[in-house]
C-alpha cells in the first residue's frame, strides 16, 4: 500500500516535471532568448549607458573668446610669441618657419566638442581662413598648417594666428532639460494626485456594494455584490498603459487621458482593497454601540469609521506611490507628464537629456517610496 | 565525567559573561543551573558544546578536551551531545519527521542527507524517538501546526536522535506553562535514570528541588553555589537572586505522569 | 493638546514667525514648526513656478496663518491647522487641474460610444467556412527593352482554371481576369497579392473587398484595375515581377475558429505569458545570488561586505524605480524588436524587486534552528540544507509566483515600445483604428490576468 502511494507520488512529480519542462522549452522558443546577440550587440547599449551616467543637468554661458599669438614668417623676421602657459591657449611646433613649410598648431582648455575656425591675421589687418577644426571633448585639438607665402613678415610686423574660442564663463546653472524635467515631474507628480484622488472619491462608496457584509443580501443584493466585485476584478487586471491607449484614441494626446486610465484602475484596485477592509471590520464595538442605544448614523459614525479610515488612507498613499510609478511611463503612449518628454527624447536620440528625466524619475520614485512606507507604517 | 576548568568569556562587545567558572559533572548526573537572566547560564551551556568558543578555560570530557578539538573532531564531539533549547528552535515549515532526522545529520552520510534521502533503519528510530516523547502520531504534521508542549517534545526527541551521552537543556520549560513543564522535565528525567547526563538550566526552585541531583548556581558570570539542591533554601535563593527576589512556584500541581 | 508648551512672548514669536514656522520652533513646537516652514515653502515654490500670480491668495494665507499661529502658540494656544491644510489643498488641486488641461467637453460621448461599441464585439472568432480558392499570376510592369516577354497569366489546378488578360499590366492599368470551374452561383472575392506578400482588395477606392458572383457553370469575368500601390515596396519600379490575383468562395458550415485577428491575439497573448514565465524564471535565478549580497545580517560583519552591501542595495533601489517599459527602451536598441527586448527588460526590473523581497525573506530567517542544527554535528551543507533552505524556500516561491503575476501584467505593456506581446498588436490595431480587435485584446488580458491572479493566489495561500 506505501510503496503504491510512494509510486503515485513519483508518476506525479515526474509528470509534471516534464510538464514544466515542456512548457520551458516552449517559451524559450517563443521568446526568442539569444543570448548571443545580447553579448555581441552590448555595445549599442554602451553611449545610451555613458549617457545615462552623464545627465544633462547644468551649463555655463559661453563668450567668444579671439585667441592670437604672432607666428614670423621667415625665422627673425619679427620677434616670436611668448607661449601662454594656461589657459585656453594656442602652441605652435616652431616658433617661426619659412615660407610653405609645414609645421603642427595646438589648441589647448578650449571649448570642448566644438567647431572652431583658425586664420590669419595678416600685417594689414585682413583675415585668411586657415581651416575649421573640431575639438575633442578636453578641448584639446591639433591641426598640421602650412606658413602661407602670404601671412609673411611685412615691415617687421607679424601675421598673426587667431582662433576664436567658446569659453564657458560664470557660475554653473540648471540647464534647460533640468527645467523642462521639473516642469514635466511636476505635471506627473499631480496627474498621481489627481487620479488617486478622484479614484478615491469614486472607490470608496463603490467599495461598499462589493462588501459581502454590506451588500450581500438578498437576491438583489447578491447580484450587486458579484457584479461590483467583477466589474472591480476585470478592470484591476489592465496595466493603466493598456487603458491610456484606448483614452489617448478617445480624448487626444495629454495629461488628461494619462490621469483618466489611472483613475479607472485605481478605482478598481481602491475598490477592491476598500470593500476587504470593510469586510473584516470587527463587528464588536457595533454591536456594544447598538447596545447603548445609538441611532444608525452613529453606530457608522463611532464604530465603523475609526476601523476603516486607518486602512483607507494606508492604501491611498500606497496608490499615489503606484501611480507615481505610472504616471511617469503613462506619457508613453497617452501623452502628458515625464513620460512624454522621456519618449520624445529618445526619439530624438537626446539620451542626456532623456537621462535627465529617468534620474528624476528615480529619485521622485524613490523618496515618495519611503515617505509612502513611513506613512503607512505609523497608520498599521 | 565532564570537567569545567576556569571558563571565562567575554563578548566582543566588552560583556563578560563567564568569570573562571569550574565545577566538575559526574556521569549520569542530573545537574542543574540557576541563575537570573543573563548570569551567563545559556553561555556555560552553549560553551560545553562550543556553540560559543569560550575565551579562556578548558573543558575536558573524559580524556578528551572540547576547547581544543579541531573542526571535525568538534562535529563528532557535537553527535553525542543532545540540545534541548527554550524557544524549541524547530524549522517551523519543515514536518515534524523532518526535525527529528534532522537531529541524526552528524552520523548520515552527507551527499544523501543534501538530497533528503534518510535510510529505513533511520526513521524508524525517528518514529521510535517520537514514541518515546508520546507524539508519534504527529510525524507528518508540520511543526509549527504543534503546541508548545509538543513542539519540546519533537525537540527531545531530536535530541534522541543523536544517541547523547549528555543533553545540554538551555531552559527547556520557560517558554512552557506548569503543567507542560513537569511533563518535559519528566521526559528528561527519564532520560536521565537510562542513563544520559543532564544538564540543565532552570528558574523555578521546586522545580530545581524536584529534578536535580546537584545544582551550580551563577550570579553575573561567576559560580557562587554548588551543592546539593536541599542546601538552597530561601536565604541561598535570595543570595542569588538579589534581595527583591521572590521565590515563585511553578506549581503546586503534579503534572500528569 | 499643547498644555506643555512653553510660554514665551507671544510677540516675539510671531515676528519670528516672519520666517515661516521659526515662531513655533521658538514656542517651543519644533516639529510643528518644521513641518510649517517645509509646507510653505513648497507651495510658494509650486504657485511661483505655475506663474500665474491669482494663486498667491494660498501662500500669503498660509504666511499670514503661520504668524497668528506663532502669536497665540506662545501664549499657550495652538490654531487648529484647518485653513492652511484647506490652502494647501485648493492649491494642489487646483493647479493640477489646471496643468492637467482637465477638459471635460473633451470626453465626446459621441466619440467614446464609436470606440466602445465595436470593442463590445471583439473581432475574436469568426464563423467555420470552407474556402474554395484559385490563384492566377499576372506580371507588372510590362517588361520593357530585351527583357523577355512576360509569362501567360493563366493556370490550372484540377478543373479550376482561372487568366488575366493582357498577361502583364502597368499600375492603375485595367485587367480582365476570369475564373470558372468554381462553385455555381456563390460570392466570390477577388484580390491582390503583390510579389512580396502583401493583400491589397481591389473594390471602391483600393479600400474595400471586390465581390462578384459566379454564374450556374461556376464561372466569371470581370475587369479589375491594377491597384495603386503594389510597387510601393520595390526598389525598382520598372523591374517586371511576377504578382497573384486570388479567387477566393467561402461556404460557411456549422461552428465558429478563431478569426485573423483573434489568431494575432491568441499569438501575442502566449507570447506575453512565455515571456513573463521566462523573465520570472530567469531573474528569479539572478535574484537568489544578489538577494545573499543584499542581505543586511549576512553582510554586517565587516566593513568590505558593509560597503557591498550598500551599493548593492542602491543599485537595486535604483533599477526598481525605472519602469520596465523605460528599460525595454534600451533593449530594442540592444536587441532589435521583438519579446526578447520585453523579456531582457522584465527580467532587470524583475531581479531587482525579487532580490529585495528574498534578502528581506533572509533578513527574517530565525537563527534558533541554525543552531539547533549546528548542536547536532551537522556539517555547513547539512546546516544549510535542513536550517536554512526550508525557512526561505517557501516564501521565496510564493514571492517568485507573485512576480510572474506582475510580469504578465507588464508584459502587456512592453510591446508598446517594440517589447512584443500582445501590447505590440493592441497599438498598431489601435492607430488603424481595428477596434474590433481591441475589444478581442481586453478580452483576453482580462481572461488571462483574472485567471492567473485566482490561481497564483490559491497557490500562495497554500505555501505561506
Amino acid at each position: 500500500m506505501k510503496d503504491l502511494s510512494h509510486l503515485k507520488k513519483l508518476v506525479r512529480n515526474s509528470l509534471l516535471f516534464a510538464l514544466l519542462l515542456v512548457v520551458f522549452v516552449y517559451s524559450y522558443r517563443v521568446t526568442g532568448i539569444d543570448v548571443a546577440r545580447l553579448v555581441r550587440d552590448a555595445p549599442k547599449a554602451r553611449n545610451i549607458v555613458l549617457d545615462f551616467l552623464h545627465p544633462d543637468l547644468f551649463r555655463r554661458d559661453v563668450e567668444i573668446v579671439t585667441l592670437d599669438m604672432a607666428f614670423p614668417i621667415p625665422c627673425g623676421s619679427a620677434p616670436e610669441a611668448e607661449p601662454a602657459a594656461s589657459g585656453p591657449r594656442l602652441a605652435t611646433s616652431v616658433p617661426c618657419a619659412a615660407a610653405r613649410e609645414r609645421f603642427a598648431l595646438e589648441g589647448f582648455e578650449l571649448a570642448p566638442n566644438s567647431t572652431i575656425e583658425i586664420r590669419w591675421r595678416l600685417p594689414d589687418g585682413r583675415l585668411w581662413t586657415i581651416n575649421r577644426v573640431q575639438t575633442d571633448a578636453d578641448g584639446y585639438f591639433q591641426v598640421e598648417v602650412e606658413a602661407r607665402p602670404i601671412a609673411a613678415t611685412a615691415d617687421g610686423v607679424p601675421s598673426l594666428i587667431q582662433a576664436d574660442a567658446l569659453v564657458p564663463v560664470g557660475p554653473y546653472k540648471p540647464s534647460q532639460t533640468f527645467d523642462d524635467v521639473m516642469a514635466n515631474m511636476l505635471v506627473t507628480i499631480f496627474m498621481a494626485l489627481m487620479a488617486t484622488t478622484i479614484a478615491t472619491l469614486v472607490a470608496a462608496p463603490l467599495s461598499f456594494l462589493a462588501a459581502s457584509n454590506v451588500t450581500k443580501r438578498g437576491c438583489i443584493g447578491t447580484v450587486v455584490y458579484y457584479g461590483m466585485r467583477s466589474v472591480f476584478n476585470i478592470l484591476r487586471s489592465y496595466e493603466p498603459l493598456v487603458m491610456a491607449v484606448v483614452f489617448a484614441f478617445w480624448l487626444g494626446f495629454g495629461p488628461f487621458a494619462g490621469t483618466l486610465a489611472m483613475t479607472v484602475v485605481t478605482i478598481a484596485s481602491l475598490g477592491k482593497l476598500f470593500s476587504e477592509s470593510i469586510e473584516s471590520i470587527d463587528p464588536g464595538p457595533i454591536e456594544a454601540l447598538q447596545a447603548t442605544g445609538a441611532n444608525r448614523i452613529q453606530t457608522v459614525w463611532y464604530a465603523v469609521v475609526p476601523q476603516i479610515v486607518p486602512d483607507f488612507i494606508s492604501f491611498i498613499v500606497y496608490h499615489w506611490d503606484i501611480n507615481v510609478r505610472i504616471s511617469t511611463i503613462i506619457g508613453f503612449v497617452g501623452g502628458g507628464g515625464i513620460g512624454y518628454y522621456l519618449k520624445e527624447r529618445i526619439d530624438m536620440l537626446a539620451y542626456r537629456q532623456a537621462a535627465t528625466a529617468i534620474w528624476a524619475i528615480v529619485i521622485v520614485v524613490m523618496a515618495l517610496d519611503f515617505l509612502s512606507a513611513e506613512v503607512r507604517k505609523r497608520l498599521t | 565525567m565532564l570537567s569545567v576548568q576556569n571558563l571565562t568569556k567575554v563578548y566582543p562587545n566588552g560583556t563578560q559573561a563567564l568569570k573562571e567558572v569550574s565545577f566538575d559533572v559526574q556521569d549520569g548526573e542530573f545537574l542543574v543551573v540557576i541563575g537570573l537572566s543573563g548570569s551567563g547560564k545559556s553561555t556555560l551551556l552553549r560553551c560545553i558544546n562550543r556553540l560559543i568558543d569560550p575565551t579562556s578555560g578548558k573543558i575536558f570530557w573524559d580524556d578528551l578536551d572540547i576547547t581544543a578539538a579541531s573542526p571535525s573532531e568538534l562535529r563528532h564531539i557535537r553527535r553525542h551531545i543532545g540540545m534541548v533549547f527554550q524557544q524549541f528552535n524547530l524549522v517551523k515549515r519543515s514536518s515534524v519527521m523532518t526535525n527529528v532526522l534532522s537531529g541524526r545529520l552528524g552520523y548520515a552520510n552527507p551527499w544523501l542527507s543534501l538530497l533528503g534521502i534518510w535510510p529505513a533503519e533511520e526513521k524508524q528510530r525517528a518514529i521510535h524517538a517520537l514514541e518515546r516523547v508520546g507524539i508519534a502520531d504527529k510525524a507528518q504534521s508540520r511543526a509549527d501546526a504543534l503546541s508548545g508542549g509538543q513542539q519540546q517534545r519533537v525537540g527531545i526527541a531530536r535530541a534522541l536522535m543523536q544517541e547523547p551521552k549528555i543533553i545540554l537543556a538551555d531552559e527547556p520549560v520557560a517558554s512552557l506553562d506548569p503543567v507542560l513543564s513537569h511533563s518535559i522535565l519528566q521526559y528528561l528525567e527519564q532520560l536521565n535514570k537510562d542513563g544520559m547526563t543532564v544538564i540543565c538550566s532552570l528558574h523555578f526552585l521546586d522545580l530545581v528541588h524536584r529534578y536535580a541531583t546537584r545544582v551550580i548556581a551563577l550570579k553575573d558570570g561567576i559560580k557562587v553555589f554548588e551543592g546539593l539542591p536541599k542546601e538552597i533554601d530561601r536565604a541561598k535563593f535570595k543570595e542569588i537572586y538579589g534581595e527583591d527576589a521572590q521565590e515563585v512556584r511553578a506549581t503546586s500541581l503534579e503534572a500528569p505522569a | 493638546m499643547n498644555d506643555k508648551a512653553v510660554r514665551r512672548s507671544p510677540v516675539l514669536a510671531g515676528g519670528l514667525s516672519l520666517i515661516p514656522g521659526l515662531g513655533q520652533m521658538y514656542a517651543g513646537q519644533r516639529y510643528r514648526g518644521g513641518a510649517i516652514l517645509i509646507a510653505t515653502l513648497l507651495i510658494a515654490g509650486v504657485v511661483v513656478w505655475y506663474g500665474r500670480p491669482g494663486w498667491s491668495f494660498a501662500p500669503i494665507g498660509i504666511y499670514l496663518w503661520n504668524i497668528w499661529d506663532a502669536f497665540s502658540l506662545a501664549r499657550g494656544r495652538a490654531r487648529s491647522a484647518f485653513l492652511p491644510l484647506l490652502l494647501g489643498l485648493v492649491v494642489a488641486y487646483g493647479i493640477g487641474w489646471q496643468m492637467i488641461g482637465i477638459d471635460l467637453s473633451a470626453a465626446s460621448g459621441e466619440r467614446a460610444m464609436a470606440i466602445l461599441r465595436p470593442m463590445l464585439r471583439p473581432d475574436l472568432f469568426e464563423r467555420r467556412y470552407e474556402l474554395n480558392r484559385m490563384w492566377t499570376p499576372i506580371t507588372v510592369p510590362c517588361p520593357t527593352g530585351d527583357a523577355p516577354p512576360a509569362p501567360p497569366a493563366s493556370r490550372q489546378d484540377g478543373e479550376k482554371r482561372a487568366f488575366a488578360m493582357p498577361d502583364c499590366a502597368g499600375v492603375l492599368e485595367t485587367v480582365i481576369v476570369s475564373v470558372s470551374g468554381m462553385w455555381p452561383n456563390a460570392e466570390t472575392e477577388i484580390w491582390w497579392e503583390t510579389n512580396i506578400g502583401d493583400d491589397k482588395p481591389l473594390g471602391g477606392n483600393e479600400n474595400a473587398p471586390l465581390i462578384v458572383e459566379t454564374d450556374e457553370t461556376g464561372s466569371l469575368t470581370t475587369t479589375i484595375r491594377v491597384p495603386s500601390t503594389v510597387l510601393i515596396a520595390q526598389p525598382d519600379p520598372t523591374l517586371a515581377l511576377t504578382h497573384r490575383i486570388y479567387f477566393d468562395q467561402r461556404e460557411l458550415t456549422s461552428g465558429f475558429q478563431l478569426s485573423r485577428n483573434g489568431r494575432f491575439v491568441v499569438q501575442g497573448m502566449v507570447e506575453s505569458i512565455t515571456m513573463a514565465l521566462m523573465a520570472t524564471f530567469l531573474s528569479a535565478l539572478l535574484a537568489i545570488p544578489i538577494s545573499f549580497l543584499a542581505a543586511r545580517n549576512l553582510m554586517s560583519s565587516s566593513p568590505i561586505t558593509i560597503v557591498v552591501y550598500v551599493i548593492v542595495r542602491t543599485i537595486l533601489n535604483i533599477t526598481r524605480s525605472i519602469e520596465a517599459l523605460i528599460i525595454a527602451i534600451v533593449f530594442v536598441v540592444i536587441t532589435g524588436l521583438g519579446p526578447f527586448a520585453g523579456l531582457m527588460a522584465l527580467v532587470v526590473h524583475s531581479v531587482a524587486a525579487l532580490a529585495k523581497l528574498y534578502s528581506e525573506v533572509i533578513e527574517g530567517i530565525d537563527p534558533g534552528p541554525i543552531e539547533a542544527i549546528r548542536a547536532t554535528g551537522a556539517r555547513w551543507t547539512q546546516i544549510v540544507r535542513y536550517g536554512v533552505i526550508p525557512q526561505i524556500v517557501p516564501p521565496f516561491t510564493a514571492f517568485t509566483i507573485y512576480r510572474w503575476d506582475i510580469n504578465v501584467r507588464m508584459s502587456t505593456i512592453v510591446g508598446f515600445v517594440g517589447g512584443g506581446g500582445i501590447g505590440f498588436y493592441l497599438v498598431q490595431w489601435i492607430q488603424i483604428n481595428q477596434m474590433g480587435a481591441v475589444g478581442a485584446a481586453f478580452l483576453a488580458i482580462a481572461v488571462v490576468v483574472v485567471t492567473l491572479d485566482y490561481f497564483s493566489a490559491k497557490l500562495r495561500e497554500r505555501l505561506v
